[in-house]
């Protein structure tokens, strides 16, 4: 344990001073999260006003100020879950950059994972201020009570966790071919809809929020921000927290053997 | 990070730099390349400048084409991520519509019109603006500019075209598909005085494309690195997808005068469905011959900043 600390704060260090010289442009990457949630939250937004209703699903309802705390929420748990692994993967699967990292004697999804935490602290310290001023902008509906929201913390966690290593595993499928880009496409489709990405589970279709819940999607998406926001029960968050941790061990298993296989088809460039 | 953008698919794939067949012809330009560059035959009158820029854009053209033949297998990736982007959209835009039959005056139909022109505009723009701008940007940066400005022909109009990337069609033709899909739902009649107007529209919006990039392009002159504000302005035209109708005030006025995609998507779109007023087309027209002139009196000025590789 003390071992891993001490990696992951080494590693931790690295990924700081080398976002520094790029402080720009991740800051520009961190604002691309911003755009997907935005619009969502308007198309709803003008769905409330045109029905001159709360949007009543079948299982909830959501008024403007619902919508709001609902992409609100998830434009920031999304920041701290999300993962772009899946695309550097194969780029450094084509050019063989990836060889150096295999003869180091710690696994990349360490050294990766730490990268990826340390993009998320420096990001989120910087991006903060812009999230205070939209929740005073948009006026989101906040919960009656913060029960939800300290629950939602470790499922946040949980979620961050069982997102990166699904999609490292998913990064793994480089070994095979490099041309990812359509795999990674249909991967964020899925993630649109079955992580509740574009509009609340609630108001999908029922059979796309039937196929939500049997699919990690649901754990490493909208699961955290229903949480937070007062909308599961507290026997279903239990639960629910308890499938994240199922979700998460398959993932670790379905990695494991994913990145063994491929590791025996990996041939670098020039070899 | 979108959906669509996150898998940096803006990002052209690699292009040989083939150089550029000499033209011949009874207008060739001559070889001593430190004489007066712009408007090289403009003594044998303006058909005949016309007629060579035509030529050189042809052969610009085929020989970007015959370099990407070499990247087929390129399209199919491109047509496959458009279509899972338009799934996304459509899709989002179909679930809200079943609690609504109107998003501020926007009928299901008509936002899908909307969606439509996007993605053709979307696919004419990356085949035929953004490999150019892209590459100007790194020839700046790198002092390669200097092969362009020692050609004996403008350095803009030979900047900005030298290049077309064609598996980027891809998009205009999932474009043009739900185009044609739209209007026959929407039963529109095309008649030719409305097909003038969309093509007129959509090369406006096109020459508003060109002269916004070529700005920015030419800020590299000084600043060097402009690409992060390329992502901005991407970023900015992803909300093109949608009504513009929908967004608070504050962002319909920056998406009117900041990043102008009012001229881009709303306009061509409304000329489609038969909405674009006389008045409405006359300020775009007018927009575009404006920003045009304006640009490219900027890159001349840019141009003076150029230092060259070795300097």
């Amino acid at each position: 344990m003390k071992y891993w600390i001490a990696v992951y704060r080494v590693n931790l260090r690295v990924a700081w001073a080398m976002m520094m010289q790029y402080r720009f442009a991740i800051l520009i990457w961190a604002v691309w999260g911003f755009v997907g949630p935005l619009v969502s939250l308007a198309v709803w937004s003008a769905a409330a006003h045109s029905r001159g209703s709360d949007v009543v699903g079948a299982s909830q309802s959501f008024s403007r100020g619902d919508f709001a705390a609902y992409f609100l929420v998830y434009m920031i748990f999304g920041h701290i879950t999300m993962s772009w692994d899946a695309f550097e993967f194969a780029y450094r699967v084509r050019t063989g950059s990836l060889s150096p990292q295999l003869l180091r004697p710690l696994h990349p999804i360490h050294a990766d994972a730490s990268y990826n935490i340390g993009f998320k602290v420096i990001t989120s310290i910087i991006v903060a201020p812009a999230w205070v001023a939209l929740f005073v902008l948009l006026k989101p509906a906040i919960p009656d009570s913060p029960v939800g929201l300290l629950m939602s913390l470790p499922a946040l966690a949980l979620a961050a966790v069982t997102r990166y290593v699904w999609q490292y595993a998913l990064a793994a499928i480089a070994f095979w071919t490099t041309r990812v880009d359509a795999i990674n496409q249909f991967y964020f489709v899925l993630d649109a809809f079955l992580a509740g990405r574009i509009a609340p589970i609630a108001l999908m279709p029922a059979w796309i929020a039937a196929v939500s819940r049997v699919t990690p999607f649901w754990y490493m998406g909208a699961f955290p921000v229903e949480l937070a926001l007062g909308r599961v029960p507290l026997q279903s968050a239990l639960t629910g927290m308890a499938l994240q941790v199922v979700w998460l061990l398959i993932g670790i298993a379905v990695f494991r053997a994913v990145w063994a296989a491929g590791i025996k088809q990996y041939s670098a460039v020039g070899a | 990070m979108s959906e669509d953008q996150a898998s940096n698919s803006r990002l052209g794939s690699p292009q040989e730099e083939a150089d550029v067949p000499a033209v011949t012809g009874n207008c060739s330009p001559p070889t001593h390349a430190a004489e007066t560059r712009p408007a090289r035959c403009a003594h044998k009158g303006v058909g005949s400048t016309l007629f060579f820029h035509l030529r050189m854009l042809g052969v610009f053209y085929r020989t970007s084409i015959q370099a990407d033949m070499e990247y087929r297998v390129d399209f199919f990736a491109r047509v496959v991520a458009s279509l899972l982007g338009l799934l996304t959209t459509v899709g989002s835009l179909s679930i809200a519509y079943a609690y609504t039959d109107n998003l501020r005056g926007w009928t299901f139909a008509q936002a899908m019109v909307l969606l439509a022109v996007y993605y053709l505009m979307d696919g004419l723009i990356e085949m035929f603006i953004g490999p150019n701008m892209r590459q100007i940007s790194s020839q700046v940066r790198e002092g390669t500019l200097d092969f362009v400005l020692l050609k004996p022909v403008s350095s803009q109009f030979m900047a900005s075209f030298r290049m077309l990337n064609i598996w980027r069609a891809a998009n205009a033709l999932v474009g043009v598909g739900l185009s044609v899909y739209t209007i026959s739902r929407l039963s529109i009649s095309m008649g030719l005085p409305q097909a003038a107007m969309f093509s007129l529209t959509i090369l406006v919006g096109m020459a508003v494309v060109y002269s916004f990039w070529l700005v920015l392009v030419t800020l590299t002159f000084w600043f060097v690195r402009v690409d992060n504000i390329e992502q901005i302005v991407w970023q900015a035209f992803e909300t093109a997808r949608y009504p513009i109708e929908i967004y608070p005030s504050w962002l319909r006025g920056v998406l009117t005068y900041l990043v102008p995609v009012v001229f881009i998507v709303t306009v061509p779109a409304s000329a489609l469905v038969g909405r674009l007023s006389p008045a409405m087309l006359t300020a775009a027209v007018a927009v575009g011959l404006v920003l045009v002139a304006a640009a490219s009196a900027f890159w001349r000025l840019g141009l003076r900043s150029y230092t060259g590789a070795s300097a």
